[in-house]
């Protein structure tokens, strides 16, 4: 059985999993340090860089064992690490330790750009899967549409010209005095709130696939300056209303341009309801299969990282141990 | 004992190896900043040389700073990996002192200073005294190199500086009646080599960063990554 060992740091997660080449999991292993950056709003960089060279040694051990391999001998095909897009000093901590694992024991190395990880999410646990495949993938760091032909085969459709969804939603929640990350509070506020009781414009009405949010942020504080008092859950429902409108507004623009056999959500705002329910309903208009992945297989996780190896280890040739990190690799650049 | 040093606290990137019989071979690749490219091809070309494999090696040795944070970063990660991957001892040894063993193996004697540049106008610094050994003679600080040069001043005893935060603020030491400079930029592999292997192995080994993270000092408003 051929398994890979994944390695995931590109923000404030430290990862590591094995996965093998029917993408059966068997171990996963996360360690994050958000808590560090709560108090912050957001992620620090240099946060996120210390705490991946306190938890990378334990994390990868985890990894082999839970998954019943031997930590000085774990016969494996090959690693794979996520080399970009990210924080660089996070990704740095990553692809260090792969290549080191990667001389110790002579087994290969594959840089894996974090959104194909993403995209490979959904064969995690459907091995079945019938392509093509719609996949939105949305989290903090991204938002894209892509067209995915097969395993390692995508086209980018569309993706944000500003702003990723998931910062959009960080954003609002800081605005309105939540807890980061925005995403579950506001989600969580908008369950109780009418969301119609902000008068939000509808924006990125071109028909191209890309993508906004930047715009309804601005929105959200104008609205509420004006309106003083306005129920935060109501505020919260109207902005979730607008976010999850643009999305599948995007996506039903385009299933009717490229049939599919499935419709994929992929990214940490994958856990978001508004999305998860209007995505479940696109995919019965379009008679297609929707593939929700559970909420571990949405946010940066390394059995991702690991599926994409597999795949990149056998088409491709390994990488080098010259290897950079890319903080800015766009998943379009991928070849 | 099979050794293997690295060091990546300063812009350089640097490699040893010393095998059992003594053979030794370290080697300094300098091209700014470019530690996660070069390291561990540098280490794979070292242990080929000396004819070592990977799982030969019995202790790693590794910088822990304090230096340059992203280059640290990589140094330990790899080191923790490439122990980690063997079974082998990890050792952690500071810049601080690579510096002074350098100094020491080069023959210097007296006070030395041991200064690397810690960058926005600022070094990390700390004294030894190098006889016939070499010994700590007070904690590794953030300083400036006035103000080390001033309280060396008063102590009213010559010393000798070296390391790139001298480099980096030479003309306040230089032309100082008190002060002598020992150039040498990057910590020395070999004397990582010397220390590293009388040392008991460190269960866990962090960075030395002798600074908090900016971040929690002044933070204002980070977005996460595009
Ligand atoms: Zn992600």
């Amino acid at each position: 059985m051929a398994l890979v060992l994944g390695i995931e740091t590109s923000c404030d997660e430290t990862a590591a999993s094995v996965v093998d080449e029917q993408f059966h999991v068997h171990s996963s292993v996360i360690e994050s340090s958000i808590d560090q950056h709560r108090a912050f709003g957001g992620v620090v960089p240099e946060l996120a860089g210390r705490a991946h060279v306190a938890t990378i040694g334990p994390v990868v051990r985890r990894a082999l064992t839970e998954a019943g391999l031997d930590p000085l001998d774990p016969q494996i095909l090959g690693i794979a690490v996520t080399s970009g897009p990210g924080l660089i000093g996070s990704l740095l901590v990553g692809l260090s330790a792969a290549k080191a694992y990667a001389l110790a024991w002579g087994v290969p190395f594959v840089g894996i750009n974090h959104l194909e990880g993403h995209l490979f999410a959904p064969l995690l646990e459907r091995s079945d899967l019938e392509w093509p495949l719609m996949t939105l993938l949305v989290s903090g760091g991204h938002s894209l549409i892509v067209l995915q032909g097969g395993p390692g085969e995508h086209v980018v459709l569309g993706e944000t010209i500003d702003d990723a969804a998931g910062e959009a939603y960080d954003k609002v929640a800081r605005w309105l005095g939540l807890g980061y990350p925005g995403g579950p509070e506001i989600d969580r506020l908008a369950q109780s709130g009418t969301s119609g009781a902000l008068k939000l414009p509808r924006s990125m009405t071109g028909d191209d696939y890309d993508l906004s949010f930047s715009g309804l942020k601005t929105a959200v504080v104008r609205a509420t300056e004006k309106q003083h008092g306005l129920p935060v859950a109501d505020v919260a429902a109207s902005f979730q209303a607008a976010v999850a409108e643009q999305l599948l507004r995007k996506l039903r623009s385009a299933l009717e341009h490229h049939p599919v056999k499935g419709l994929a959500l992929a990214g940490g705002v994958a856990a978001n309801s508004a999305l998860r329910a209007g995505v479940t309903e696109l995919a019965q208009e379009f008679g297609i299969e929707a593939h929700l992945p559970t909420l571990a297989m949405c946010t940066d996780n390394a059995a991702m990282i690991a599926a994409a190896g597999t795949y990149r280890l056998r088409h491709d040739a390994a990488s080098s141990f010259d290897l950079s990190a890319s903080p800015n690799w766009q998943l379009a650049d991928v070849s | 004992m099979n050794i293997l040093a690295i060091e990546t606290a300063t812009p350089a990137c640097a490699v040893g190896v010393r095998t059992t019989a003594g053979l030794e071979v370290t080697r300094v690749v300098d091209d700014g900043r470019r530690h996660t490219e070069a390291l561990t091809g540098a280490m794979q070309t070292l242990l080929e040389e000396v004819g070592l494999r990977p799982r030969d090696v019995d202790r790693v040795v590794v910088d822990r700073g304090p230096g340059l944070f992203t280059g640290l970063r990589v140094g330990i990660a790899t080191a923790i990996g490439f122990s980690q991957a063997l079974g082998c001892a990890l050792v952690g040894v500071t810049s601080l002192e690579m510096l002074a063993g350098g100094a020491f193996d080069a023959g210097v004697r007296g006070t030395l200073v041991a200064c690397v540049d810690a960058r926005r106008g600022e070094i990390f610094a700390q004294a030894f005294l190098l006889k016939d050994e070499v010994t700590v003679l007070d904690e590794a600080r953030v300083t400036t190199a006035l103000e080390i040069v001033a309280s060396t001043e008063a102590k009213g005893a010559p010393a000798i500086f070296t390391g790139d935060g001298v480099e980096r603020y030479r003309i306040d030491f230089q032309d100082r009646s008190f002060a002598t400079i020992f150039d040498q930029v990057v910590p020395s592999v070999h004397a990582g080599l010397s220390i590293g292997s009388s040392r008991m192995p460190d269960e866990v080994v962090s960075p030395l960063y002798l600074r908090e993270a900016d971040a929690v000092a002044n933070f204002t408003t980070r977005e996460r990554p595009k």
